[in-house]
């Protein structure tokens, strides 16, 4: 229920968004932008534009999703460019997420080495062995 | 978390740390880093100035960022970062946030990544690098984000902050494999006017543009004018740098760029279309009405709106 009012959100936004960031060709009246030339979904590809909004949308959702506050999902979202956004919407799950705690694997390998030293595989640790 | 819960974590996590170990201990002897014997860079380079954020938990993207806006003048902690780029449910940073958090502190990021080489060419020219590693195998990954702050060539070492240790050293051919496993991804946080040393120019030009999305044509101008001045061939630049300068009111320059644009590829409708709009604006009619004419001559998308323009003002 809570996540279909925010997506419900996300669209009405999307939808907002749309209509007043990408002025349509037809109505073009004034310098041409960077981003009309260099975009690849150029003014007649309008159907392009719509999926690259909706995409926004869904980013914003799966940021929620991922424990993201609603404000900060937002900010984070409009930082995307176009291909990341398309990025983070088909790939998100799959996604490398940096996040090692070093402390803990470093732990983890200090007991592994203590178990396979106590077990007379590895001879790290003097203290693990007795006199023959 | 029980406790149950944590010792098999950490059974998990150390069988996994068995097997990179033995990785590790078995690739030792492979041979170390070769570069091209006419490479010219000084074989030592500690790049100094980076401050050091040591992570929390999981939080080494938030405290790698924090580290490369701190190098290139923006003073943010890693705990400012968190709710910029850390996803809670992932517990760990995205590679597309490590990209777009920067552009909210007035920062252009750029991938650099690819290889040692360009590594290394980034930290000789003074920028600490922003690198994804996998510390663990591609079966059983520890991804891992830290900065590159120097190198040993003599040594055959590198230098990083990583994790809570400041100035790690890491023999080159270890960092090498880690850093491998994500592609060798890398990227740089620089002020609007700088550049890597070693990107091309549509990269470049891609990261600028991103940059400029998100903060405005004029907070990019000085992006423009760095990458006209590299590439001064490149008529995509100059239209940029053109609409610039046109966002900071400044028509002269913006005009210039316009006509280096045209002047690169004449065959490039919107740069004879602003072309035309800014010389109808400094007052020169006739000039605005030969550079419409021009941009309706060309086929393409920019046809009508250049035919409707000309209709339309004069």
């Amino acid at each position: 229920m809570r996540t279909t009012c925010f997506r419900l959100t996300s669209f009405t936004l999307a939808l907002t968004m749309m209509f007043s960031a990408f002025p349509m060709a037809s109505a073009h009246a004034g310098m041409i932008s960077t981003a009309d030339v260099i975009a690849p979904m150029n003014a007649q590809h309008d159907r392009q534009r719509i999926f690259a909004v909706l995409e926004r949308a869904d980013v914003v959702a799966q940021l929620q999703h991922h424990g993201v506050s609603v404000a900060d999902a937002h900010a984070r979202v409009a930082a995307l460019s176009d291909s990341e956004a398309r990025a983070m919407a088909d790939q998100l799950e799959n996604m490398p997420a940096g996040a090692s705690n070093v402390l803990g694997i470093l732990f983890s390998v200090f007991i592994i080495l203590l178990v396979t030293d106590l077990l007379g595989l590895t001879a790290v640790f003097p203290f693990t062995r007795r006199s023959r | 978390m029980t406790r149950t819960h944590l010792m098999r974590r950490a059974a998990a996590q150390g069988v996994s740390a068995l097997l990179v170990a033995v990785l590790l201990v078995g690739c030792a002897a492979s041979p170390a880093l070769r570069l091209a014997a006419d490479d010219a860079r000084p074989p030592r380079v500690l790049v100094t100035g980076v401050p050091f954020h040591p992570q929390s938990e999981y939080q080494c993207g938030p405290a790698a960022l924090a580290m490369s806006l701190g190098a290139s003048g923006t003073v943010v902690t890693a705990d400012e970062l968190v709710p910029a780029v850390f996803l809670p449910g992932r517990q760990g940073s995205v590679q597309p946030e490590m990209m777009a958090a920067p552009r909210r502190y007035g920062r252009v990021s750029y991938p650099v990544g690819g290889s040692l080489e360009a590594l290394l060419t980034e930290v000789d020219a003074g920028r600490p690098v922003v690198v994804l590693q996998n510390l663990g195998l591609k079966w059983f990954p520890v991804w891992h984000y830290a900065v590159v702050i120097g190198y040993d060539l003599n040594l055959g070492d590198i230098y990083l902050h990583s994790g809570t240790t400041e100035s790690m050293r890491m023999a080159l051919g270890r960092f090498d494999r880690t850093w491998a496993r994500s592609s060798r991804w890398a990227m740089l946080t620089l002020p609007p006017g700088e550049l890597p040393a070693t990107t091309d120019a549509r990269t470049a030009i891609t990261a600028i543009h991103d940059y400029e999305q998100n903060a405005g044509p004029a907070d990019a101008a000085p992006a423009w004018v760095a990458a006209t001045e590299r590439w001064p061939e490149d008529e995509l630049a100059w239209f940029a740098r053109g609409n610039a300068h046109y966002a900071r009111n400044e028509l002269l320059a913006a005009r210039d760029a316009f006509s280096e644009a045209v002047r690169l590829q004449p065959e490039l409708g919107p740069g004879w279309i602003n072309l035309g709009y800014l010389f109808r604006e400094l007052g020169e009619t006739d000039k605005a009405r030969a550079a419409l004419t021009n941009a309706a001559a060309i086929a393409g998308p920019w046809q009508a709106v250049a035919l409707a323009e000309l209709e339309r003002l004069f």
